[in-house]
């Protein structure tokens, strides 16, 4: 093969959001002389930068005022006073709202680490909301028993990524931005690096790198209604199971309550974190029949169902009866303004409601993967049950499955586990790299595969179009693989996606040119979601039990005796995935599986 | 399409140029259904996805946070995911998209903003925090924080960059996105370097090259006002001594609580 198709570099990170940005800076903070990153498309348009209400940490910066109730308002705690909230409540919240599913050494972790990766954001330039005393402000967040959800306004995601993109070109952090990873290079269980296409000139290169991590993304463009950006294609998950890496939790897929009707964009929790109610077509806030407690700020699995309940139920608002209100008028002018400028922008822009007078119609969308590459919580890829690594690879934030969210995850705690496990990782592979590890020699040209494979698709001259058979994966994974699931839709969805799997293989690509083929990505990217949505669907055909954001109208009940396991998907062949399942870490002492009520 | 529809449609102008095969760019019309709710970026998806897959343009996050979109729309630069296309029709039901001016174009809507971003860079982006960092954060008052709100926003979108006449003039210019950045970090309690920056900034390439023609506000899709902060810069540039002992004086407290009022 050509020397100048070939690219070497001691740690290579696909994708740019928080997890990857971090990987970087702190490997090359570690002192890492050639740590690069590639991402399909710039960094600073990383789908982290649209999370908007906040990222968990127990700070103790703030407490309700005494008497005020669970939305009443909130003070700062004045100095000498005691906490009210801990690392260990962080904990035992994060594992109630993970319905006993997330391994709970890992989710120690990440609440411990909280704190140190919250200081070190500010640290580096976050410009958090401050309490009066100075402090970064905290607010309430669904599911979370304090407020412990630190932010800014109702862009944390924006200023986040932007921070630590700024610091990772200060360490001097190198950058393919527009190159879009093909595939993985894995012999004998050691990893050697990745195919990548430079998409500017369409040119696809074999990059070699000692240590190599995904932190690639989620996968929620499977579905219709969705809060994900264009770019969220699951390709890092895709890829990493094609390589025979598997996909642990797949089947649990978050859906937000609070998408904007019809649109899925992104109402940020805070809007109900502030004090916003949901409302029925009766100008009922009709959580008070599901969630008394807590109310709209019970966990977004409970929520949402309630809200679908609602909608399946006739009680749905606009004309085809899909939405739910949104109601924030209550909040006062004032408080929208400070507290969520960015969402009232939105619903004026897209659903022409100004929320300070008007009802926000909104809807479940797809938001979350819970699943995905099955890793250790210094972001190590597994092989299998044994936890065997994958020398040399690691995955972090949405595209990895550590697992900490378990079957449900609470909001805040996704730029959470990017920040911490994406640092982790970043320490990881330092000293991985540190330690001697030596740049694997790769047999034949790795990159051949995927050059077939581009043109293949540029070559055939099928008749479908893409899009359409992409629509018609994300209407069927809506419909019998969403929010209610059942043994027959699963096995409807099955089958359709069999059937979209080899309608694929007569799909065109329309632009044959080798230049910024954006259509050739589209195609990939179909290709990729066809790929995990199979392994979706399996282990939610698998799972016969209702679990976190997984709800079996057939097996409506938490069944710990059967299912207290993660789901392990390999590739097998033709034959689709081939499932095992591992035991979720548990410290019976201290956390013991309790029924979850809220 | 050929379906027949209830919905009206919508022309779309679009300049296409592909520099590997087109001499130069030239304009294609496409039709597209005005539905309800349509925006300009729904309508470019539309053509793409069902009438030519060889149209080029970057998108992502469809709801103006990525900074990926923007364009020149009916001549004023914006982004287009939350753009509705109705809004943008003339009266013969027209719209016309071009790629952002002053750009090198890579493809149909997709221009080269490598210029912007080595600006970006030139300004030391980042925060440069004094020597002794707190056990725990460095304390802000809300107004300083809200002093920062009106730079902390910037999706770094290249609207205004792209809309500079200054910029149309001299890619040595460091331009609006740039200087806005610096205003984030000249502005910014944390940081220990405002001194150096502002002498930076003072160059012949940096705060004097601007000539408030306001383009950059105009194009602004935040609603941001790079004008205000060159503005600022200068009259800081100008006393930048008495700014920087200020800072120093200021960072003596940085871990204390900001006192009640």
């Amino acid at each position: 093969m050509p020397e100048t198709e070939i690219i070497v570099h001691d740690i290579l990170i696909v994708g740019a959001g928080l997890a990857g940005s971090w990987a970087a800076m702190v490997a090359a903070k570690q002192g890492v002389q050639d740590v690069a990153v590639l991402s399909k498309i710039h960094p600073l348009r990383s789908h982290s930068g649209a999370a908007q209400g906040g990222i968990a940490g127990a700070l103790n910066n703030v407490r309700p005022v005494a008497g005020g109730g669970p939305d009443g308002p909130l003070e700062q705690i004045p100095a000498g006073d005691a906490p009210i909230d801990s690392v260990d409540l962080h904990v035992f919240d994060t594992i109630k709202g993970s319905d006993w599913l997330g391994d709970q050494d890992a989710i120690e972790i990440m609440c411990r680490e909280a704190i140190d990766v919250l200081y070190e954001y500010e640290h580096m330039g976050c410009v958090f909301s401050r309490t009066p005393d100075g402090r970064i402000a905290q607010r309430r967040f669904g599911g979370h028993s304090t407020p412990r959800a630190n932010y800014a306004a109702d862009w944390t995601g924006h200023v986040l990524l932007h921070t630590i993109h700024e610091q990772a070109l200060r360490h001097k952090v190198k950058f393919y931005n527009e190159w879009y990873c093909m595939d993985l290079i894995i012999e004998d269980n050691v990893c050697r690096g990745v195919v990548a296409m430079d998409v500017l000139q369409g040119k696809i290169y074999t990059m070699r790198a000692k240590a190599v991590l995904f932190g690639t993304g989620g996968y929620g463009r499977a579905y219709k209604i969705t809060s994900n950006a264009f770019a969220n294609t699951g390709d890092g998950v895709a890829i990493a199971y094609n390589a025979g890496i598997p996909l642990m939790d797949m089947e649990f897929v978050q859906f937000h309550p609070t998408g904007l009707y019809k649109h899925g964009i992104l109402m940020s929790e805070a809007c109900r974190g502030e004090g916003g109610y949901l409302l029925n077509n009766k100008h009922e806030r009709f959580m008070e029949r599901y969630a008394k407690g807590k109310m709209e700020l019970a966990p977004r699995d409970l929520v949402s169902r309630s809200e679908q309940q609602e909608i399946d139920e006739g009680r749905g608002v606009e004309a085809d009866g899909q939405g739910i209100w949104l109601d924030l008028r209550h909040l006062g002018r004032e408080k929208i303004m400070e507290r969520l400028p960015q969402v009232r922008e939105l619903a004026i822009d897209f659903v022409g409601v100004d929320p300070i007078d008007g009802l926000v119609p909104i809807q479940p969308t797809a938001h979350y993967s819970m699943g995905g590459i099955a890793a250790d919580a210094d972001g190590q890829v597994i092989a299998d049950l044994a936890g065997t690594p994958v020398v040399g690879f690691y995955a972090a934030g949405e595209a990895a499955c550590i697992s900490v969210h378990g079957a449900n995850r609470l909001g805040t705690n996704s730029l959470l586990d990017a920040s911490v496990f994406g640092r982790r990782a970043g320490y990881a592979m330092a000293r991985f790299v540190q330690n001697g590890a030596a740049l694997q020699p790769v047999s034949g040209d790795p990159a051949q595969r995927s050059r077939a494979r581009v043109q293949a698709l540029l070559d055939n001259p099928g008749t479908e179009l893409v899009e359409d058979v992409a629509q018609d994966l994300k209407t069927t994974m809506t419909n019998n693989c969403g929010i209610f699931r059942d043994e027959a839709r699963l096995q409807q969805a099955m089958r359709e996606i069999k059937v979209l799997q080899a309608r694929f293989k007569n799909a065109r690509t329309m632009d044959k040119s080798s230049r910024f083929n954006t259509d050739l990505l589209a195609t990939l990217e179909a290709d990729h979601m066809l790929t995990f949505s199979e392994v979706i669907v399996a282990g939610a055909l698998a799972r016969q039990e209702s679990r976190g954001a997984h709800s079996r109208t057939d097996f409506p009940q938490r069944d710990d005796d059967r299912w207290l396991v993660h789901t392990m998907a390999h590739k097998n062949g033709a034959d689709g995935p081939q499932l095992s399942f591992k035991p979720v870490t548990i410290d019976y002492d201290k956390y013991p599986p309790q029924e979850r009520k809220y | 399409m050929s379906n027949p529809s209830t919905h009206p449609t919508a022309t779309v102008r679009i300049q296409r140029f592909n520099p590997e095969t087109d001499a130069k760019p030239h304009m294609q019309e496409f039709q597209v259904e005005l539905k309800p709710g349509v925006t300009v970026l729904d309508a470019l998806h539309e053509i793409k996805t069902h009438q030519d897959g060889s149209l080029t343009f970057r998108r992502s996050c469809r709801h103006a946070i990525c900074g990926s979109c923007a364009m020149h729309v009916n001549g004023k630069n914006e982004l287009v995911c939350n753009a509705p296309l109705k809004d943008r029709l003339d009266r013969n039901g027209r719209i016309t998209i071009r790629p952002l001016p002053y750009l090198p174009i890579i493809k149909d809507l997709v221009v080269d903003r490598s210029s912007f971003w080595e600006q970006y860079l030139r300004v030391k982006p980042w925060l440069m925090p004094p020597a002794d960092t707190p056990e725990k954060e460095f304390r802000m008052s809300p107004e300083e924080v809200a002093a920062l709100n009106s730079a902390e926003t910037c999706i770094m979108c290249g609207a205004c960059y792209s809309s500079c006449q200054i910029v149309g003039l001299t890619k040595e210019y460091i331009g609006p996105h740039a200087l806005l950045k610096a205003f984030l970090r000249v502005m910014d309690p944390r940081d220990a370097i405002p001194g150096a920056r502002l002498a930076d900034l003072d160059g012949a390439d940096g705060v004097y090259r601007c000539r408030t023609i306001f383009n950059c506000i105009d194009a602004c899709p935040k609603n941001l006002n790079p004008t205000l902060a060159i503005e600022t810069l200068r009259k800081l540039a100008q006393k930048r001594e008495a700014f920087e002992q200020a800072r120093i004086e200021r960072q003596k407290h940085l871990d204390e609580p900001i006192p009640a009022r």
